[in-house]
């Protein structure tokens, strides 16, 4: 009996130690790849093992159980890190009960099932940043996640949580404002800011509160604490700007309490490039306009320039070209075309789109370029990335492949 | 004296018609050569190395062993790639306003509302596009007839390649009436339309019987639907949905029209109806979509070209000018291509097909001989998002030059440096 036993044991465990092994290391015979971080490599491999890039050059031994991914005659880069997309959420991202949310995360919302993330991972993302909404003039926390989508659970998804608070210095946070019509003037759409001064003066507000909260001695409001956290350069806060007057302004408050900006949309970023490199504050650029239109947005970035991302790049400053929450979501590989047909050198639009955003984010030690130790996140590719001909012919997160086309 | 002043008179208004007749003021070179790099006929095979002849305009020949007379003004474009020109076969921008308020308004012209200043024709110029069916939009159930014109010009009668092209028909219901009652409308009106045109025919033959003289002409407010019927006029019938497809091929089919269908973005699941068919088709500005499977509950993209590729449709692209690339009818070709359509067909997609559909593919659509001498001159492959519109020649003469395009240098180049105030506190 007890023989059998054993021998049961023995026969279940071989095909399980068996399977593992094989699915455990991946090869990927790449004609061309692009490693963002240094130059590219022509006819190399890299070895996947346990969902992280284990070797990554031109003679590398292939062990003798890996799976071979035949990519001989196909580009192969990093998965794209879009700074700025659309969350995985169902409902609405904007708390309207008062516009001062910092203690909210969106991470607490974030719906694993969403089909939103099977159409971000067929566009070639494998990483993204979600914030709460921008109806607010301070929203709250967003997080960097992945993906992965069913049957992973939300905390598997979250790479960093609490990675930035969202304030707005846009005009978003006066649109929702509304006349009570036949229902109590106490109704909340009716106590939000109408003007720029007002959504500026309810920043610096709070920022004062929180450094009189610093100083005194209970410490039990999370909102303030979180705010706190900001002023001391815990939390960068992802500022939305668009209009240069209102570029300024924040670099201005930034200086005065010393905090740590990264700058969200900067439509008319152009017009100040030499501002903001001087300064040192990154740049998430949002959706492309080509020309100004009706929608509220967009009427505050009245004056438009193409380049606005070659300018900026040009100018020293950090760019990641990013979605920008559309609801329908713009490919980051589009994206990054477009900027160096009107102007972007071509690496630092590559870059823009991997590795840049993955520096701003805080996570370039996990994503944002091919190199030992990081996660296997990859494309392979029919072609040159910035070709409109090119597709993307496999996605791989996590050393999974997610995605693949026939 | 005074037949003197009647002889000039006479000479300025003839000047002025000649120049109106051309159409732009400069002065037209009578005999041209282009030495061009490359040269995409879309007729025949590419051309490397190739020479296009020019006369007033029309192509004279082309080849890679064309002799260029001596008399021939010569424009060197060895770095450049040649292809004919983009048509776009529908569009509604450009124009104040794109619908009537009143469901049957056949009688209307885009003629009358085209707009030669709307930026849209200059984008489009800038975009290459040099000819352009506008139609009435998609809000109205017989809208009105339609205008080609190339996006150069001061008024609209200089931009006019060809008027009273196409009748817009959309099956979409207006606002707050039923699909049901949308159709039974349409039908109403033809027989309504039926019946007066047997009336008159019959008033016709009473007064032939009679000997009187029979001068009565078919109200003009019909004559659109009259020619219709004729199929002096081509059907442009917008399908919002996939289910207006049936409807459309029924109205096709029974009152024998010369039709196109100008598809929605959901019309490709009726892509075996359309291709059974046998109607050209102008597919929607948004070239991918994504729908749940019903079955696994999954995401999937629908890459619409490819759909009707695969069936064998014939089709042309449109623009969305507010989409990111899909601005570029380029673009559009290039995505088609990327998800596997053949190079050449996608490139006829936005160049012969569509001006085979709105009825100009005698002067435009491709490189041949006889052809107008209407083409673009590109900085690079076309398909390539890093290639430019360098030039963009119509009947002969230079009209846009990126060089000169002072609007284009504003977007891309970096402002002039703006006065920072001082700090005061």
């Amino acid at each position: 009996m007890r023989r059998y036993a054993i021998l049961l044991t023995f026969l279940l465990l071989v095909p399980i130690s068996a399977t593992r092994g094989q699915a455990d290391i991946i090869a990927i015979k790449a004609g061309k790849i692009l490693t963002i971080s240094g130059d590219p490599v022509t006819d190399g491999v890299i070895l996947v093992e346990n969902g992280r890039i284990a070797e990554i050059g031109t003679e590398i031994e292939v062990p003798e159980n890996a799976s071979i991914i035949d990519a001989s005659q196909k580009v192969v880069m990093p998965g794209l890190v879009d700074a700025s997309a659309v969350p995985p959420v169902r409902g609405d991202l904007n708390e309207q009960s008062s516009e001062i949310t910092p203690a909210l995360r969106i991470s607490s919302a974030l719906d694993p099932q969403s089909k939103v993330l099977k159409r971000i991972v067929q566009t070639g993302v494998t990483t993204l940043y979600v914030s709460p909404g921008w109806r607010n003039v301070i929203g709250g926390l967003g997080v960097v996640i992945k993906p992965t989508g069913p049957p992973r659970r939300t905390q598997e998804m979250i790479i960093k949580d609490d990675a930035a608070l969202t304030v707005v210095m846009g005009l978003d946070p006066i649109s929702g404002n509304r006349i009570p019509w036949r229902e109590p003037p106490t109704n909340f759409y009716y106590r939000r800011p109408t003007t720029r001064m007002a959504i500026i003066w309810m920043l610096r507000k709070s920022l004062f509160d929180a450094q009189q909260y610093a100083t005194s001695k209970d410490k039990e409001d999370p909102g303030l604490q979180i705010l706190c956290s900001a002023l001391e350069d815990e939390i960068p806060i992802r500022l939305n700007v668009r209009r240069a007057i209102n570029i300024r302004t924040a670099l201005k408050l930034a200086e005065e309490h010393d905090l740590k900006l990264i700058l969200d949309e900067c439509t008319e970023g152009y017009k100040v490039a030499e501002e903001i490199a001087q300064k040192n504050v990154p740049v998430v650029l949002g959706p492309f306009y080509y020309y100004p239109g009706s929608s509220s947005q967009y009427r505050e970035g009245r004056e438009v320039n193409w380049n606005n991302a070659g300018i900026l790049a040009n100018a020293g400053v950090k760019v990641a070209l990013a979605s920008g929450a559309q609801s329908q979501p713009i490919d980051l590989l589009t994206a990054a075309t477009f900027a160096v047909r009107h102007g972007m050198p071509r690496d630092k639009a590559l870059k823009a789109i991997t590795m840049t955003p993955a520096e701003i984010l805080g996570i370039a030690d996990r994503v944002g370029s091919l190199e030992k130790g990081k996660d296997a996140d990859i494309l392979i590719l029919s072609g040159d990335p910035l070709k409109v001909t090119t597709r993307i012919e496999r996605v791989i997160l996590n050393g999974k492949t997610v995605h693949k086309t026939d | 004296m005074k037949s003197r002043f009647c002889t000039a008179f006479t000479a300025v208004l003839l000047i002025v018609f000649v120049m109106s007749a051309l159409g732009y003021a400069g002065p037209v070179r009578k005999k041209l050569a282009i030495q061009a790099g490359k040269i995409i006929t879309i007729a025949g095979a590419d051309l490397k190395n190739g020479v296009i002849l020019i006369e007033d305009g029309i192509i004279k020949a082309v080849g890679t062993d064309v002799e260029i007379p001596w008399d021939t003004f010569v424009i060197e474009a060895k770095d450049k790639v040649i292809m004919p020109g983009f048509v776009l076969a529908h569009t509604s921008s450009g124009l104040d306003r794109a619908n009537e308020n009143v469901p049957e308004v056949p009688f209307l012209s885009t003629f009358d509302s085209i707009d030669p200043i709307s930026s849209y024709f200059e984008d489009s110029l800038r975009d290459g596009v040099v000819a352009m069916l506008v139609l009435p939009g998609n809000n109205t159930l017989l809208g009105g007839t339609g205008t080609v014109v190339r996006p150069h010009g001061r008024t609209v009668e200089a931009m006019l390649i060809k008027r009273y092209t196409g009748l817009k028909i959309s099956l979409r219901p207006t606002r707050n009436t039923s699909r049901m009652g949308h159709m039974q409308r349409f039908r109403r009106y033809i027989s309504d339309l039926k019946d007066y045109l047997e009336e008159y025919e019959q008033r016709k033959a009473d007064a032939k019987e009679e000997k009187k003289p029979f001068d009565e002409e078919i109200d003009t407010r019909k004559q659109p639907m009259v020619d219709l019927l004729d199929e002096k006029l081509t059907a442009f019938i917008y399908c919002d949905r996939a289910a207006d497809i049936p409807k459309a091929i029924e109205i096709h089919k029974t009152h024998e029209l010369d039709t196109v269908l100008v598809l929605g973005s959901d019309c490709y699941k009726a892509v075996g109806l359309i291709a059974k068919s046998k109607l050209p088709v102008i597919l929607p500005p948004q070239l991918i979509v994504w729908e749940t499977n019903e079955e696994t509950n999954e995401e999937e993209m629908k890459i619409i070209p490819m759909i009707f590729h695969k069936a064998g449709v014939k089709f042309a692209f449109q623009t969305d000018t507010s989409q990111y690339g899909s601005r570029y009818l380029w673009y559009q070709a290039a995505t088609a291509v990327k998800h596997g359509m053949k190079r050449t067909e996608a490139l006829k997609s936005i160049t012969l097909y569509p001006a085979k559909f709105i009825g100009v593919d005698d002067r435009l659509g491709s490189i041949a001989v006889g052809k107008e001498a209407t083409l673009v001159f590109l900085t690079g492959d076309p398909l390539d998002a890093q290639a430019w519109v360098d030039q963009v020649m119509i009947a002969g003469e230079i009209v846009y030059e990126k060089a000169k395009d002072e609007r284009l240098k504003k977007l891309l180049e970096k402002p002039d440096e703006i006065q920072v105030p001082e700090d005061t506190d």
